[in-house]
This record gives C-alpha cells, sequence and structure tokens, in this order.
C-alpha cells in the first residue's frame, strides 16, 4: 500500500481515510459473522466435550436419547463446520477482499445480513432436528435435506460481492497471492457443496458411491475451502505485521496451483478395501500424500517470511494466532498423509486418526488462522481497542494445548485403536481389549475439549465487549509484550 | 481481464477434471448396475444378486439413531485388516473357518440409497450381522441395556426405543428378559417400540457375504454345505 514518496503526509492521510471508508462499509456483516460465528464455535465445543464423555461413559447425564453419542457427535462437527468455520470464513473472506481489492461493499449490506440471519436460523433448525432424530447420518451433511438450499443461496449473497470486488479492483501493484485463495474458495464452495448434496440428496441413490462422494466432500470442503482461506489469511497478514513482503513469488504461485490440482482428488481412501473401485481409492491415497508437496512449498514460503521476525510472533496477538496456525498447516498435511498412505493408512482406518485430521485442519490450522484475523479485524470495525492482553493470552494458550492434546492423543489412539482391531490373536475375541484400551485417549480428547471451551469463553466475551463498543479507547493498539514493540512493528501494521 | 479469465478458467479446470472423473463419471455409470443374475452352473446358486434387500424402514431407525458414528458396515480384504478372519463376521460360523470372509463389493450395496460404510470402528463391524446374530430377545437386551451384556461397553441404552409399562395380565412375550440388576421394577416390563422391532429387523437382514456371480465361486459358495 504504499505509493510514490512525493507527497508521504497527504498520501499517507488519503490512504488511511480509504481504508476507513472501507473498513465502515463492511463493518455490519462481517462483525454479525464473527458474532455469531463465536457463539456457534463456544456450542460446538461444548458438545465436544458432551460427545467425548458420552463415548466414555454413555450412562453420563442418563439415557436421554436426544443426547446419545450418534447424535452429539454430528451435531458437535456440523456446528462446528457450517456453524462456527464457515460463518467466520466469509466474514475473513470479505474484509481481505475489501481490503486488497480497494474496494467498498456498495450496498446489498441488508441483503448480507438478512442472509447471515437466513444462515444462522437454517443451522439452528439442522442442529436441533439431528439431535431431536431428523438426521441423515451422511458425515458433514447429517442436517436434514432442507437445509441446504437456503445454506447454498446464503453463500452466494456472499460470495458474489466478494467475486464482484475482485472483478472491480484497483489495482496499482499487481495482486496478493491472498486474493487468489480467496477467490477460490468463492468459487470451489458452491460447487463441492452442490455436487455433494445433489447426489447424495436429489439423485436416486448412489449405494457405496454415495458413501465416497460424502468422504470426498469432507476433504475438498477442507483443503479447496477451510484451507484456501485459511492461507490467504495467512498470506495477507504475515507481510502485513512484520512489514516484510512474501518471500517467494514462485512458491506462493506452485503452493496454490498444485493445491488447486490436487485437492479435488482426495478423500475417498477412507474406504480403501472396500466396495469403492479401487483406483478410485488409490487415487484418493496418492492425491493425499502428494498434498504435501503444497503443504511443504506453503510452509517454507511462510518460514521464509517470518525469519527473523520472531519477536513480533510474541508481541502481536494477530501474528502469534496466525504464525502457529501456519505451523498447523504442515502438522495437518502430515495427519492426512498418515491416513492415506497405504502403510499407515490400513491400520489407522476407521479410528480417530481420521478426526484427528478434521480437527486439526478445522481447529488446529483454520481457526488459528481466523482468531488472528479476527485480533487484527475487529478493532479496526468497531473503533476501539481489545481490552486485555490476559484474555488473550489464555485465549492462545488454551487453544494451543488443548488442540495439540486432541492432535497428539487422537493419533495415538487411532494408532493403538488400529494395533487392537488388527491383532490377529483377537479374531474371537469381544471388543473388549479395543474399547477399554481407547477409554483414556478419549477421556484427554474430553480434557482438551474443555480447555478450548474455556479459551472461548474468554473469546466470546472478549468479541462481544469488542462489538458491543466498550473496548479500549485508544490509538495504540493492544500488544503482548511491550519491551521492543517499537522495532517490532512498523507503523503499517497498525493501519 | 484476459488475466482474471484466465485464473477463473484454470480454477475450473484444476478442480473439473478430479470432479469429472471421481464423481460424474462413476455416479452415472453406477446408476446403470442392475441386479446380477447367479450362473447356476459357474456360481451354484439361482436367482440374482445381491440376493436379499436389507430392511428398509428399519434402516431408517438406525440412520437417525447415528448408529454408523461407531458401527462400520463394510469387510476389508485381508491384507488391510483383520476383518475377514474374526471369528462369525461373515457367512460361515464355523469356529475356525478354513477361507476369510470376502471383502465387499459395489454390488452388495445395490439396494440401498447410501450405503452406510462407516466412521468409526468403535463396535463390531455390522456388514455381515444377520449371519451370527443371537434370537430377537438377546438382541433387545443389547439394545435396551448393553451394560448388562458387556459391563464394559460404551454403547448408548436406546432406552427410548422401548416402553416400560405395568403388566397387566400375564407377562408380554416379547418383554425384555435383563438381569436383576437391570430388571425393571416389580409389576412392570419392558417391551420393545414398533421402532425397535424394525430396527432388530434390519440388523439381521444385513447379509452381505453371499457369493458374487462369477468371482471366487468356491470360496463364497462353498462353506454353507458341510
Amino acid at each position: 500500500m504504499q505509493t510514490t514518496p512525493a507527497t508521504p503526509d497527504t498520501d499517507l492521510q488519503a490512504d488511511n481515510l480509504r481504508r476507513a471508508a472501507i473498513d465502515k462499509s463492511v463493518k455490519g456483516p462481517v462483525l454479525f459473522l464473527f458474532t455469531n460465528g463465536a457463539f456457534w464455535l463456544m456450542l460446538s465445543t461444548l458438545l465436544g466435550v458432551l460427545a467425548a464423555i458420552k463415548l466414555v461413559e454413555p450412562e453420563f447425564l442418563g439415557d436421554c436419547q436426544y443426547i446419545t453419542y450418534g447424535r452429539l457427535q454430528p451435531a458437535h462437527i456440523n456446528a462446528l463446520v457450517y456453524g462456527w468455520g464457515i460463518q467466520a470464513a466469509l466474514g475473513v473472506m470479505l474484509w481481505i477482499m475489501a481490503r486488497r481489492s480497494g474496494q467498498e461493499l456498495k450496498g446489498g449490506k441488508s441483503l448480507l445480513i438478512t442472509a447471515g440471519v437466513f444462515w444462522n436460523i437454517t443451522i439452528t433448525f439442522g442442529i436441533i432436528a439431528i439431535l431431536m432424530g431428523k438426521s441423515t447420518s451422511i458425515e458433514w451433511l447429517e442436517m436434514p435435506k432442507f437445509v441446504w438450499p437456503v445454506l447454498l443461496a446464503c453463500f452466494l449473497c456472499y460470495a458474489w460481492p466478494i467475486a464482484r470486488m475482485f472483478g472491480r479492483a484497483f489495482r496499482p501493484e499487481g495482486f496478493m497471492v491472498s486474493t487468489w485463495y480467496i477467490l477460490g474458495a468463492c468459487f470451489w464452495f458452491p460447487w463441492i457443496f452442490i455436487t455433494a448434496n445433489v447426489a447424495l440428496h436429489c439423485l436416486p441413490g448412489l449405494g457405496a458411491i454415495g458413501a465416497g462422494i460424502d468422504a470426498w466432500y469432507i476433504h475438498a470442503v477442507i483443503l479447496l475451502f477451510f484451507v484456501p482461506v485459511g492461507v490467504g489469511a495467512v498470506y495477507y497478514f504475515i507481510p502485513k505485521i512484520t512489514g516484510k513482503p512474501i518471500a517467494s513469488a514462485q512458491l506462493a504461485s506452485a503452493g496454490f496451483w498444485s493445491l488447486a490440482i490436487l485437492g479435488g482428488w482426495t478423500g475417498m481412501q477412507k474406504y480403501m478395501g472396500g466396495p469403492l473401485p479401487a483406483w478410485m481409492t488409490s487415487v484418493g491415497a496418492c492425491a493425499g500424500v502428494l498434498l504435501l508437496i503444497p503443504v511443504g512449498l506453503v510452509g517454507l514460503n511462510h518460514h521464509l517470511t517470518t525469519l527473523g521476525k520472531h519477536s513480533s510472533v510474541a508481541a502481536s496477538p494477530t501474528l502469534r494466532f496466525i504464525f502457529f496456525g501456519a505451523l498447523f498447516y504442515p502438522v495437518s498435511g502430515l495427519v492426512l498423509a498418515l491416513n492415506s498412505a497405504f502403510w499407515t493408512g490400513a491400520n489407522v482406518q476407521f479410528t480417530q486418526s481420521w478426526y484427528a485430521f478434521q480437527v486439526v485442519s478445522l481447529y488446529g490450522f483454520f481457526s488459528m488462522c481466523v482468531f488472528g484475523a479476527i485480533y487484527y479485524i475487529v478493532p479496526r470495525l468497531s473503533g476501539c481497542e481489545w481490552l486485555s492482553v490476559r484474555l488473550i493470552r489464555n485465549h492462545f494458550w488454551f487453544s494451543v494445548y488443548g488442540i495439540g492434546t486432541i492432535v497428539i492423543m487422537s493419533l495415538v489412539a487411532g494408532w493403538q485403536q488400529g494395533v487392537d482391531l488388527n491383532d490377529p490373536d483377537h479374531w474371537d475375541q469381544t471388543f473388549m481389549n479395543h474399547v477399554v484400551n481407547s477409554r483414556p485417549y478419549v477421556v484427554s480428547r474430553a480434557v482438551a475439549w474443555t480447555l478450548i471451551s474455556f479459551s472461548n469463553c474468554m473469546f466470546l466475551l472478549h468479541l462481544l465487549l469488542m462489538v458491543a463498543g466498550l473496548g479500549r479507547r485508544s490509538s495504540a493498539p493492544t500488544l503482548l509484550e511491550h519491551d521492543h514493540d517499537d522495532q517490532a512493528l512498523p507503523h503499517e501494521a497498525h493501519a | 481481464m484476459t488475466n482474471f479469465r484466465t485464473f477463473i478458467l484454470g480454477l475450473a479446470a484444476s478442480f473439473g477434471l478430479p470432479w469429472l472423473c471421481l464423481i460424474v463419471l462413476p455416479a452415472m455409470q453406477y446408476e446403470q448396475l442392475t441386479p446380477v443374475a447367479y450362473d447356476k452352473d459357474k456360481d451354484g446358486v439361482e436367482g440374482f444378486f445381491p440376493p436379499a434387500p436389507i430392511n428398509g424402514q428399519g434402516q431408517l431407525v438406525y440412520i437417525r439413531e447415528g448408529c454408523n458414528q461407531c458401527h462400520t458396515q463394510m469387510i476389508r480384504p485381508v491384507q488391510l485388516g483383520l476383518d475377514g478372519w474374526y471369528k462369525g463376521w461373515g457367512q460361515d460360523q464355523e469356529a475356525r473357518p478354513t477361507t476369510p470372509a470376502r471383502s465387499n463389493v459395489l454390488g452388495d450395496y445395490l439396494g440401498e440409497k447410501y450405503a452406510f460404510l462407516g466412521i468409526q470402528r468403535v463396535g463390531p463391524d455390522l456388514a455381515n450381522f444377520g449371519f451370527r446374530a443371537p434370537d430377537k430377545a438377546a438382541l433387545y437386551q443389547h439394545l435396551y441395556s448393553p451394560r448388562s451384556v458387556h459391563d464394559w461397553s460404551t454403547m448408548p441404552a436406546y432406552t427410548g426405543l422401548f416402553k416400560v409399562q405395568k403388566i397387566q395380565g400375564p407377562v408380554s412375550e416379547h418383554a425384555v428378559k435383563l438381569p436383576k440388576k437391570f430388571a425393571p421394577a416389580p409389576g412392570y416390563e419392558i417391551v420393545p417400540t414398533p421402532e425397535a422391532e424394525r430396527l432388530v429387523e434390519y440388523l439381521l437382514s444385513l447379509k452381505k457375504d453371499y457369493p458374487v456371480p462369477g468371482q471366487s465361486a468356491a470360496v463364497a459358495a462353498s462353506p454353507a454345505k458341510k
């Protein structure tokens, strides 16, 4: 955002005014999405705790049929994906795209808010329906049939203005890679969503192919929607805050296109050895391992960009979340490769290891990046600064410990479950070993979700105070460490 | 604007190829599949494959309760897992079967709108449960109170599928028989609702180990006659 230094003061002022105007234009919809998303995240983590407890001790809270594991688990994941994930993603996408393309949101604000309201009402109905026993039991599409056209329409209400901004963009210095990712996410999600829903809800019945399509849907949504939004945010905020340009344009471009090419092939390896034609699961497994390439390229690029700026990771809340989110990107790639590769995948098939992938990519990677983005965006929209360093710090550490525990424990649990399932000595035994051995891991999962719930309590509270305009009135941002912030953060970081 | 157009084209092409190859074409091919007739000389049986449909009404209960969160319905080949060798997981209920149960093929799920292959395997696989299922009374007991069967079980007790009612006249013949510790108050009995009955019918109809026409006929068809 730098222009010729002929009249730096007036230029800077004009620039700041332009930014303020853009922020003001997207304020309503973005804050609406973030706040509602945070509520859903809160609910989802609580359901996660409850589901994990019910998996160990099914009699907890009585034998009520509305809260069996088979209903809680889908409710938990659906709240996480549709309630929090997609909503928060849309907010970040809208803001970054408006800023990057230098476009104000022209009109249609009430349409966006209406779409947001409908999105939330629909998901509320959907999740209540799951708990009441109207679930379709199709993973990630458990909400009843009537939900998807509404969700699609609401999503398109947001995707259209985002794409329009890109089209009308004023681009003096070319485009940054973050806009590619965000546009990609806008473009791919409706395609994936329509395909899966039409195939599974409208076609006369696809039997085992349907199960394959569902596995593909989950991975496509993660890899071609959540990952692009997360990576896009990382590419936007790291240079913004460190003041360094992205290390390599070639790496960025290679990382983007290899993800685009590989992302749509993977998923069906979940049913390797199953009724699906063998080539389909094999292709999925291959792509699952090959995805280490884009993951590695992007990871390397992020590493090179943050190199030497680690002091600002300690100071800036945004950069700290983004940095750890970016660290979890390679981790989620590794978990996927582990689940996909034949020599490990056969062992961890149908175990918690697959849950580990969903959680690490959705919470460890995507949500951490989005938290970082929210810590940057919200003060600019609400006109006040974050109140408390302690709340931010607790949010960060409890999230990191929680998600770290879930990922490590689910992987170890997956391995243990696989060994128990496939141990030849167990050929004529009941599932006692299997159930008893995996118990401690599920308990740790409950503990980890409790930590995360706690961290999200603070996040939600903090966010609500900010949205209500009760933040700190100050021109200086809330930083986590004040010792060396003058050096670590260039002036642009506060813009 | 050409740049923008190439970019969108790139996005469409990179995703369109897997979409076409992995989703659209296989789905179209699947729609052409019809039950295959057995060849009596080669397969040793008559009729069509798959021979027995699942109980669709009962499957609705299975779907509603999210049973597939913990139970798979998919036997893997022996090079991937122990599935085929588990006792009673195939048609052959012998103590030590000579051959493993076969892994599932696309045709096994032909009559189902969506195959509930499963998410995790917390409990045993149910693909061929119908062959090894105990009698209905034992199944009702397992559904009503899993811990009365195995004290380590983490299966939820589906008490909502049963009705506790005052005994009027003789005890109902369908009443669930429970060990003392789990039994209802004296003078009361537990009877399955129609939903539980349908769910049990469904579980009993899960038989996916019939011989595949023209494939491994010796393996699949022989164990039944012994």
